[in-house]
């Protein structure tokens, strides 16, 4: 199976929904429902957390079965959250791989723009996939409500200019799946299903603040004429030597 | 103050690097803020990749030689603190280098550990090492190349001076003063070159003035004449040399990356996140579009002045015109971070026994002044960073007041300097043969 960035060079929304609906083997199974979307109940609550440039974007996802399934063969499965990033935020690679290391996440990927330091106006949209372990045999139970959070750390780039001194960064309710696999002789299964929640989740903001274009006569000329005084200041008793 | 001895000095030093290594780690591991610098990550990262055989470059923001990285090896395979272990090791052979050139200077002892306790006790230096910042490694080879001309060892000092440009690049800015210092009268084939020693008297060694410096310096005779020496060629070709080399071997190496991220992204680097430099602001408003050439120019004349004025007032007092080049290259860069005012830190020691400054209150007046504008440029820092409050034009402004405080601080350092020339230089010998003639 091809990934996105196989198949597209850039990131396009649009696109990318295409891609999670025509291209992912989701909903089909054979073991499992395909409507297994009727049998939970599954709702996402996301916040920032923390001020300034770096941030966290905390989602606690509570995951009840409604109807379990007897039926099922052994299987193990895991949330895949999948985070849209606007380009005036960005994840540190990196970083994640030191909180995968610390066992925080059970896999992550980052795709698109991991350029770290280029400014909005220079960067463009990532993609985060988040997979976090959820248990063994966790649709057989009934009632069971699985609750877990998962903080990703954000950093902000240096936004465009903008006349109000902030822009305003949205970040979209992530995409979640669930993919289990059923232990079946001779082979394992893995099946995928794209998760809807009971609510819609509105937009998270993020505003940051940006400079302001008008202040770039002033602030040239000031900063020209402080460093040609400086550097006469500075020279001025090493041509007494 | 004698009563301290330099080895129980040193030993001091390490224990404390020591515990601060340990306390890193306990902070990293139980507070919300790392102790461990972020490009000491990087640095594993890359050493890590290189360990499996890959480029170091594939870690992003991975912007230094590759013998960084190769030097932080063991991080992968003994413990993840070998590199804080090298580096502070390095820090404590700075004091040990600072001492040895003072001693070799002819500065008492009690003088000789107070500069090295402003190094070694410096909260700026010991926190660099222990946190995982490798510029004590550019320290230790920025003193290594001064002892090995004051040795005499022109070949090592040439061969120091191409790798420690390799690594770090910003010691170029030396280039100028050590050659100009490289005189064929001081440095006479098989003998030491003699050591102008360190007077408590407030006699100063003459110098001509910066006119007739100037004139001098491009006179086409001089230049023919004077610039062409057999020493200068030799330190020429040998650093030019090593530079060219580790440049081709890490391009075959590591390609285009390694040209990009270790040279030329340093040499055209223009950030516009927020640093203690003037130009970041100015960098931020114009980032939608490119630099002109006369923009650039602009910018990089006020640097090209100081350091042209500053080599040809200082250069044959050499260890205190690398101390003024380096902080005015700092105050006047387009990018200034926290870790450069290490490369100036490790030579302040090194002009404090000429100093007239009194640490009552000129002295503590020169310190207040620089550190209040860093704290006040932390404190409008802090609001935009971690606060998220739009002061960009605060923390522009306490970015001027940082570099009139540099300004000052020089200006001052620089009025109160005995100017003493490291080498004997042969009109200074004449001078003093023709005064003890006189005195019989």
């Amino acid at each position: 199976m091809e990934s996105y960035y196989e198949k597209h060079e850039s990131f396009i929304d649009s696109l990318f929904d295409d891609f999670l609906t025509r291209d992912l083997p989701v909903n089909i199974c054979e073991v499992l429902p395909s409507d297994l979307n009727t049998l939970l109940s599954l709702s996402i609550w996301s916040r920032i957390k923390g001020d300034g440039s770096h941030r966290q974007l905390s989602s606690t996802i509570k995951f009840k079965i409604e109807k379990s399934l007897f039926h099922v063969p052994t299987h193990h499965c895991k949330f895949i959250i999948i985070e849209r990033l606007p380009s005036g935020v960005f994840v540190d690679p990196f970083e994640l791989e030191h909180l995968l290391h610390r066992a925080v996440f059970s896999d992550v990927a980052v795709f698109g723009d991991t350029h770290l330091e280029l400014p909005s106006v220079l960067s463009n949209i990532s993609v985060v996939e988040v997979h976090k372990d959820i248990g063994l045999n966790i649709l057989s139970h009934n009632k069971n409500l699985i609750d877990f959070t998962v903080d990703l750390p954000l950093h902000s780039r240096y936004p465009r200019l903008d006349e109000s001194g902030y822009v305003e960064v949205r970040l979209k309710a992530p995409d979640l799946f669930l993919q289990c696999s059923i232990q079946e002789k001779p082979h394992n299964r893995t099946c995928f299903f794209r998760l809807e929640t009971d609510d819609e989740e509105a937009d998270l903001t993020w505003s940051i603040p940006a400079g302001k274009r008008s202040d770039a006569g002033v602030v040239s000329a000031i900063t020209f004429v402080s460093a040609l005084l400086s550097s006469t200041f500075s020279l001025e008793p090493a041509q007494e030597v | 103050m004698a009563s301290f001895s330099f080895g129980s000095l040193l030993i001091l030093s390490a224990i404390f690097r020591f515990v601060l290594i340990l306390y890193g780690e306990w902070q990293d591991a139980n507070m919300e803020v790392r102790y461990t610098d972020v490009d000491y990550i990087v640095f594993s990262d890359a050493a890590s990749l290189m360990a499996s055989g890959k480029s170091p470059y594939l870690r992003s923001t991975y912007r230094y030689s590759p013998l960084l990285a190769f030097l932080l090896i063991p991080n992968t395979i003994f413990h993840r603190c070998w590199g804080k272990f090298l580096f502070s090791a390095a820090d404590l052979l700075v004091g040990y280098f600072i001492r040895t050139i003072l001693k070799k200077r002819g500065v008492p002892e009690n003088l000789c550990i107070g500069s090295v306790m402003v190094w070694l006790f410096n909260p700026f230096t010991f926190t660099i090492g222990t946190r995982g910042n490798c510029e004590p490694l550019v320290c230790a080879m920025v003193l290594k190349i001064l002892l090995c001309l004051m040795n005499g060892q022109l070949l090592q000092a040439a061969f120091w001076y191409g790798l420690v440009v390799h690594f770090r690049i910003y010691p170029i800015i030396y280039a100028l003063p050590i050659l100009l210092i490289l005189n064929q009268n001081v440095f006479k084939s098989g003998l030491n070159p003699a050591l102008q020693k360190w007077s408590k008297g407030d006699e100063t060694a003459p110098q001509s003035n910066l006119p007739s410096r100037l004139a001098h310096i491009f006179n086409p005779l001089f230049l023919l004449r004077s610039i062409m020496t057999k020493e200068r060629i030799i330190f020429g070709l040998i650093s030019g040399s090593i530079f060219i080399f580790c440049t081709v071997v890490f391009y075959y190496l590591y390609g285009w990356e390694f040209l990009h991220e270790a040279l030329l992204y340093h040499l055209t680097r223009t950030d516009p996140r927020h640093n203690f430099s003037i130009y970041f602001y100015h960098i931020y408003l114009h980032h939608e579009h490119e630099f002109s050439v006369v923009e650039k120019l602009i910018s990089f004349l006020p640097q090209l002045v100081v350091q042209l004025v500053l080599v040809l007032s200082f250069a044959q007092d050499l260890p205190f015109c690398w101390f003024a080049q380096t902080v005015a290259f700092v105050a006047f860069n387009k990018v200034i971070t926290a870790q450069y005012f290490v490369w100036f830190f490790c030579l302040l020691p090194l002009i404090l026994p000429w100093s007239k400054m009194k640490l009552k209150w000129k002295g503590v007046l020169s310190v207040s002044i620089w550190t209040g504008a860093q704290l006040h440029w932390l404190m409008w820092g802090y609001l935009l960073e971690f606060k998220g409050k739009n002061v960009l034009i605060q923390l522009w402004i306490a970015s001027i007041l940082f570099l009139a405080a540099n300004t000052t601080a020089l200006s001052l350092i620089i009025h109160q300097h005995k100017p003493s020339t490291l080498f004997v230089l042969p009109e200074t010998a004449v001078d003093n043969a023709k005064k003890s003639k006189k005195c019989k």
